[in-house]
């Protein structure tokens, strides 16, 4: 699991693969935090095509994302959530609070 | 460094010695190897450069003493050797020694190997400073773990989960488990189970759960509903973890008295009702977020109801034990789940257990596994069959004329307290503390909550209680209820405990009084099956009472509950 970032305009793509796990934690941590600071971007999407697990505690690094990326104004979305992810992201609730497409 | 120079021959020890010192180390002269083997215990120094053909104890001796007693400390031995040693020295080296330099001494080459030693034994001491700490760390870890350990076990309170409608399961993937079962019962006896699961395992997880169990157990005691213990919860959570830790959970209340199975689910796997034959007939997905994630005051605690009029089996169990994962990467899912309930009600625990140990074989699952099974309906409360204790018309007179009580608790609501306050878990508390009561604290509750009810619901609400009978009625009353509390402008209800003592005998009085307009009571007590006429609670309140007397216009009761016998 090593998260790639793309940029396209204002929006900056986190494309994650294999187990979403605490594993990835600090991986995710650094490459989220290089979006959050780069002034161009305006829009982060996590892209979870590649993943074909996650758990609890990446629930956890979703919601610290979304807190840092609400205090400096700039808007976030899943994407390209399937199978297992979306089953945990519904029973998570996760809808309610995330963007999901 | 220290170093401790052997050596037979003056001119030679004499050299070496100043050579060392020279290069800035304290050179510590022996002149045979018992001498060498004398200073080195006493002085223990970093390194030994030493002869091998020496009078009384030989270089290869004193080595292998040195090194045997030196232990974990790496001592470098270096032979200082003459032509033609070549084989007593191979087997010195074999017997410790490090190293070895020719004589006639190359001072330059001795100088290049004193510096490896130093290089090679600065490291060495990181090593072991390092290992040693890991050990201390560990160490540490494993009994920070045994108190947590206790302390879980402490708050869990694993006493109360040995219920005769409760069955459960909780298989750890580490010593500490995130998730939790909590089970307990309200005054009413109402059974409250909550299964919740943190987020990863092991001790973070542990503690995040840990929040959870004071407001599950107090409230619940006191006879507080799942929405009000939901909102102490969340408050709990929100106060105590970081952000982004939140804890899945879910509370179930089953009511055998009123046929009533009640669930919150945040984030949990979707919990089953089953029927007799395993089959499922109720289901809740989780609707809400997990706890800790939203403001206390955006959590949504309204419940979903069931009603039940057979018996059957809540299910709930934690994401691990669909997700166990066989060694060849299929999960256990909920098809098998939902198939090994089809067996009758006191297998399924066994059944679920030996599938799983099956399916993981000798492979550890990485996340834990908890399963929680609520029976209910074995014993459906036949509320009109029950016997009341009633007091002989000389002791009710008594009763009546009795002026001093032993004590009084009086409480006059209007309506803008009703609204939002929770009457009878709230006067709980103050049951809970009169000593008389304790052991009656199940019945006073019901009786309580019953008379309140009637008052308010009937009294001041004037809702119809036969519309709870037809299909879906019992959540359109519900929510007529809820309406009416909203709009109530005017009313008020007077409650008052009173202690008394006539005849020898403790007595408790419940006197309840509203301002509504009251109801024709003689109907109720003439008729067999006065539920249908004033909800279903006024036969159970005279079940359980000694005596209960309405006065006209039917808005003001008073029940008396003998103290002294055991409790129903």
């Amino acid at each position: 699991m090593s998260p790639t970032v793309q940029i396209e305009g204002d929006v900056g793509r986190v494309v994650l693969s294999g187990q979403f796990d605490f594993s990835a934690h600090r991986e995710f941590r650094q490459v989220c935090e290089t979006l959050i600071a780069d002034p161009v971007v305006k829009e982060v999407l996590v892209d979870f095509q590649n993943v074909n697990y996650l758990d609890s505690s990446a629930l956890g690094m979703l919601l610290l994302l979304k807190e840092k990326i609400g205090a400096v104004n700039k808007n976030l979305a899943l994407v390209n959530c399937r199978d297992t992810v979306r089953q945990v992201l519904e029973i998570a609730c996760f809808g309610k609070i995330f963007t999901i497409r | 460094m220290r170093i401790l120079v052997v050596d037979d021959t003056e001119a030679v020890l004499l050299l070496i010695s100043r050579f060392v010192e020279a290069l800035g180390h304290v050179a510590i002269p022996a002149r045979d190897g018992g001498e060498a083997i004398r200073i080195w215990r006493e002085i223990r120094p970093d390194l030994v450069l030493m002869d091998m053909m020496m009078p009384v104890v030989s270089g290869a001796e004193a080595a292998a003493t040195i090194k045997a007693e030196a232990g974990e400390t790496w001592v470098p031995i270096v032979f200082v050797t003459g032509i033609g040693e070549e084989s007593r020295l191979a087997e010195a080296i074999e017997q410790g020694a490090d190293d070895y330099i020719n004589k006639p001494v190359n001072l330059r080459v001795l100088e290049a190997k004193l510096k490896a030693f130093q290089r090679t034994l600065a490291l060495n001491r990181k090593v072991r400073e390092q290992s040693a700490k890991l050990a201390d760390y560990y160490a540490r870890a494993e009994e920070e773990k045994r108190v947590v350990q206790h302390l879980m076990e402490q708050m869990v309170n694993a006493e109360r989960l040995s219920d005769a409608q409760l069955e459960y399961w909780l298989s750890p993937a580490e010593s500490l488990s995130g998730d939790m079962i909590a089970a307990a019962r309200t005054p009413g006896q109402v059974l409250h189970l909550m299964l919740a699961d943190g987020i990863g395992h092991g001790l973070t997880a542990a503690l995040n759960v840990l929040p959870l169990t004071q407001p599950f157990y107090s409230m619940t005691e006191k006879g507080y509903a799942i929405p009000d213990i939901l909102v102490e919860m969340s408050k709990k959570v929100r106060q105590v973890l970081p952000i982004g830790r939140f804890v899945a959970v879910v509370l179930i209340a089953i009511d055998e008295a009123n046929g009533c199975i009640e669930v919150w689910n945040g984030g949990m796997p979707t919990v089953l009702v089953v029927d007799d034959a395993g089959e499922v007939c109720h289901r809740w997905a989780s609707r809400h977020l997990p706890l800790g994630i939203t403001e206390t005051h955006d959590v949504e605690t309204v419940t979903e109801r069931f009603y039940f009029d057979s018996p059957g089996t809540v299910v709930a169990y934690s994401d691990g034990l669909i997700e166990a994962r066989s060694a060849d990467g299929h999960s256990f899912g909920l098809p098998r789940l939902q198939q090994l309930l089809k067996v009758s009600a006191r297998r399924r625990l066994a059944g679920v257990q030996a599938e799983l140990d099956a399916h993981l074989v000798d492979t550890a699952h990485h996340d834990d596994i908890s399963l929680v099974l609520g029976h209910f309906g074995a014993r459906l409360r036949g509320v009109a069959a029950e016997e009341g204790r009633h007091l002989s018309p000389a002791v009710l007179s008594a009763l009546l004329k009795v002026g001093e009580p032993a004590w009084q608790y009086a409480l006059q609501l209007g309506a803008a307290e009703l609204k939002y306050l929770n009457t009878v878990p709230f006067m709980m508390s103050f049951i809970n503390e009169i000593r008389v009561l304790v052991p009656h604290q199940s019945d006073v509750f019901l009786i309580l909550t019953e008379l309140f009810t009637n008052a308010l619901d009937h009294g001041l609400l004037r809702l119809d209680a036969s519309q709870k009978q037809a299909p879906g009625g019992r959540e359109r009353y519900l929510a007529a209820r809820t309406r009416g509390l909203e709009q109530l402008e005017s009313g008020r209800i007077d409650i008052e405990l009173t202690g008394l003592r006539s005849g020898g005998q403790n007595v408790l009085k419940i006197h309840v009084c509203d301002t509504g307009p009251g109801f024709d009571w003689r109907a109720g007590v003439t008729a067999t099956d006065v539920a249908h006429v004033q909800g279903t609670g006024l036969a159970l309140v005279r079940a359980l009472s000694s005596a209960l007397i309405f006065r006209d216009p039917g808005n003001d009761v008073v029940a008396y509950y003998l103290l002294d016998t055991p409790p129903a």
